[in-house]
């Protein structure tokens, strides 16, 4: 098991998942990279996520956040989970608008649902979303009387972007979704929840004559979805949001059409997947994940809040054993470091890269991680004393310092890092973890090396 | 009072609707207290109470709170009574029991983390005999074991599996009048009948979402007449079994607005006009309930965790002696007499 599969493994179940125990890691070495990622992309070949056991032991709708951790850190299939999330970054939908706690959920699961599946199906669950129809009015979209929010942002932020299509086009998609809208669902008091049903009203569906992108007819929704799914336009840019998200950080899509993708070679194959394979996401994923440009992009992107949470939580090992109380406390924590889960800022989605970084979120960012890496009585710290002990003991420092970065990820750090690091180290001297008199010493030694690593600039990289 | 030979069943009708939202959010259970009043369990990720209540739609206030201290919970899963009407309190997190008086005062907490007999892991349901020892179901054990109501382990029984006397993560216990003991068998969707000893008597029910079919299930309770009610919360319902384990009807929610509800609704326009706007049909039926509790006045009290409110039925039964009741038979018949 060489160094350089351990850390192509690590890369791609960070950016396809949300990181692994090192148990996990060797694992997936074993059975080779090409086969994890077939597996990946085949998420119905993996063993569902209980929800027997989460219904029983969490089972309330307002501790959603804290059960889609729990499920992230848990699934079998990180990528489907992984899915939900990035489609959640495009579809960007604002709890802080609907105040539907219940309709917002019902759209991550069916984003859990479709997400890996045909582009068109999934543009076509969206809209007849009703978390979707409420955010961008398409309840308000009616014949005579057109709202053209949900069209308009359909076309510039979920399917095309600016530039591939005019304003008539938004016009005449928004006439062929009039009368797409849903049920009044119970309110919330005296007795709950109820999910709106999505609803098509005839008498409010304009059944004129419409021209979109060179079509023309009595187009209705599920025509404009085919039209758009049809487009090299819709390649390119579902292309561009995933190399965005997987492989290494892009300017905000606002500045898509004037700023050229970093690697057009790298969206150029994505959007040749996309179209050869009928849109088939996970298709794309596949070639994507395979392709030497994701295996070059290690540590090229920022990680999100909500990927730096899970990280840590999977280095540490906790919350991975079965369902506990309190996973709600990382929705506070990723909303802290700047993604409240369910509740982007706005259509546009969180911004991404760079912008996931600022003094005081870089501090919420590291005060996280080096809380959660504080306790050395965690299963993941626990692993890698075991680990330190295998590695012939005692240890030098170099050897302390080598030893923790590749525990802790592999992680790649620079020189100055890397001084750093030594410098504490050497401060100690040598370390052996298999004297049993200086455990106590050593364990406290083990989590300040950590929590150094945890909050160097590298660390927030993936 | 002892069991009839046989019931003339004359209806089961819907009671009355119970708090709302905010009152009791994700009502667990509920424990059925002397004079009216009643104890309802409320959980969710990072909140727990008891609130006290009555059957007259009345907030008295709550009892205990979520956290790991003395007279606290993190878990709780089942409330019940005892005699005097104080109240013992399973956590399965915090693997211990916790008792309160009538009044919220904290007064006892047992319990070890741990699979050895006489230990407890991730207790669920708890239910007292008559002589007022504790059946608990230690969930992530496997196993039913019985203690003093202080307690002190006197017995246990139970594994892994789904073979007779066997479980499979169990939920809800009760115990009938004869001293017989039901466990529901969350994960393998069944409940067996024990004596009071713990040898297995029969079990009835299988997954599915028939009538007699069970999509795991929680709570339990049983009636002065021997008729058993279970929880069937992954089919949204309440089922009804005679003590032999026959089925005999369902419940699905017939909910009201509740006396509270309506106080509410009365000073909130907006919320009407939707409620005018919408499909009021769903608004009656259960959502994922995990208990039921029914008093020895015929009243079934059934904790809506969905929907934050507790549903309440009437049963209205008549006992019948053997000269009211023919003899069981052997084999349906089309013939009347």
């Amino acid at each position: 098991m060489s160094q350089n599969d351990v850390a192509l493994m690590a890369h791609l179940m960070r950016r396809a998942g949300f990181g692994t125990t090192r148990t996990e890691l060797e694992a997936y070495v074993e059975k080779g990279y090409e086969n994890v990622v077939d597996d990946l992309v085949h998420p119905e070949r993996g063993t569902p996520i209980d929800e027997d056991i989460l219904e029983r032991y969490f089972g309330s709708e307002g501790g959603y956040v804290g059960t889609w951790i729990y499920r992230m850190l848990n699934s079998r299939c990180p990528l489907q989970e992984k899915m939900a999330l990035f489609w959640h970054h495009v579809f960007a939908t604002g709890l802080g608008k609907n105040q539907h706690i219940l309709a917002s959920t019902n759209q991550i699961d069916m984003l859990r649902r479709v997400g890996m599946g045909k582009m068109r199906d999934i543009l076509l669950e969206l809209s007849k979303d009703p978390a979707m129809i409420f955010w961008l009015d398409n309840n308000e979209n009616r014949k005579g009387e057109p709202n053209e929010n949900y069209g308009r942002e359909l076309l510039e932020l979920f399917s095309l972007g600016v530039g591939n299509y005019t304003e008539d086009d938004i016009k005449n998609c928004a006439l062929a979704f009039t009368g797409w809208t849903f049920g009044q669902p119970i309110p919330l008091y005296p007795h709950g929840y109820y999910a709106p049903p999505f609803l098509f009203v005839e008498e409010e569906h304009d059944n004129s004559e419409k021209t979109f992108l060179g079509h023309t007819g009595n187009l209705n929704g599920d025509d404009i979805i085919n039209i758009i799914v049809e487009q090299p336009a819709c390649a390119r840019f579902i292309s561009r949001h995933l190399y965005n998200f997987f492989v290494a950080d892009e300017p905000q899509v606002p500045s898509w059409n004037v700023t050229p993708p970093q690697d057009p070679d790298a969206i150029e194959t994505l959007a040749n997947a996309f179209i050869a394979s009928d849109g088939d996401i996970s298709h794309v994923l596949g070639i994507l994940f395979n392709a030497d440009f994701f295996k070059e992009a290690q540590f090229k992107k920022v990680k999100s809040p909500t990927e730096l949470a899970t990280g840590i939580l999977k280095l540490i090992g906790t919350f991975q054993s079965g369902p506990e109380p309190g996973m709600n406390q990382y929705a506070s924590a990723t909303q802290l470091m700047g993604q409240k889960l369910l509740d982007p800022p706005t259509v546009e989605g969180w911004h991404t890269g760079k912008e996931w970084i600022d003094g005081g979120l870089l501090t919420a960012r590291v005060n996280f991680a080096v809380r959660e890496v504080s306790d050395a009585s965690k299963p993941g710290i626990q692993s890698i004393i075991v680990r330190l002990k295998d590695n012939g003991n005692p240890l030098s420092p170099e050897a302390f310092v080598e030893s923790c970065l590749e525990f802790a990820g592999p992680l790649l750090i620079g020189d100055t890092t890397r001084q750093y690091l030594t410098e504490f180290a050497e401060a100690n001297g040598e370390i052996n973890f298999e004297d049993d008199d200086a455990a106590e010493e050593n364990q406290a030694l083990l989590v300040s090396m950590l929590q150094l690593i945890v909050a160097s600039r590298e660390y927030q990289f993936g | 009072m002892g069991r009839p030979y046989g019931l003339l069943r004359a209806g089961f009708p819907f009671h009355k609707t119970l708090s709302m939202r905010r009152t009791t959010n994700f009502p667990i259970d509920i424990a059925i207290g002397k004079e009216g009043r009643i104890y309802i369990m409320c959980r969710s990720d990072g909140t727990a109470m008891i609130r006290k209540y009555t059957v007259d739609d009345e907030d008295r206030g709550t009892m205990g709170g979520y956290g790991q201290g003395d007279g606290q919970f993190t878990w709780p899963v089942t409330i019940i009574p005892d005699s005097e009407e104080n109240l013992y309190v399973s956590d399965e997190f915090l693997h211990r029991i916790v008792a309160f008086n009538s009044e919220g005062e904290h007064i006892g907490t047992w319990g070890e983390h741990g699979t050895e007999p006489g230990q407890l892991n991730g207790p669920a349901g708890i239910a007292f005999d008559s002589e007022e020892n504790l059946y608990v179901v230690d969930s992530l054990s496997h196993r039913v074991q019985k203690f003093t109501k202080d307690g002190k382990f006197l017995f246990g029984w139970g594994s892994y599996g789904d073979g007779e006397g066997e479980f499979n993560m169990p939920w809800g216990v009760a115990v009938d009048e004869l001293g017989d003991v039901y466990v529901v068998d969350w994960r393998n969707d069944r409940v067996q009948k024990f004596n009071a000893d713990g040898e297995f008597l029969f079990a009835f029910g299988k997954s599915g979402s028939g009538n007699g079919e069970f999509n795991r299930p929680a709570g339990i309770d049983i009636d002065l007449h021997g008729d058993v009610y279970i929880a069937d919360r992954g089919n949204d319902r309440i089922q009804l079994f005679n003590a032999e384990g026959g089925y005999v009807q369902k419940f699905l929610g017939d909910a009201t607005l509740s006396k509270v509800s309506q106080a509410y609704m009365m000073t909130n326009a907006s919320p009407n006009r939707m409620r005018d706007m919408a499909d009021l049909e769903p608004q009656k039926y259960l959502r994922q309930p995990k208990s039921v509790a029914v008093s020895d006045d015929g009243l079934m009290f059934v904790p809506d965790f969905g929907s934050y409110r507790v549903q309440v039925y009437q049963k209205q039964a008549v006992p019948l002696t053997e000269q009211e009741f023919s003899p069981p038979r052997r084999s349906v018949t089309l013939h009347q007499e």
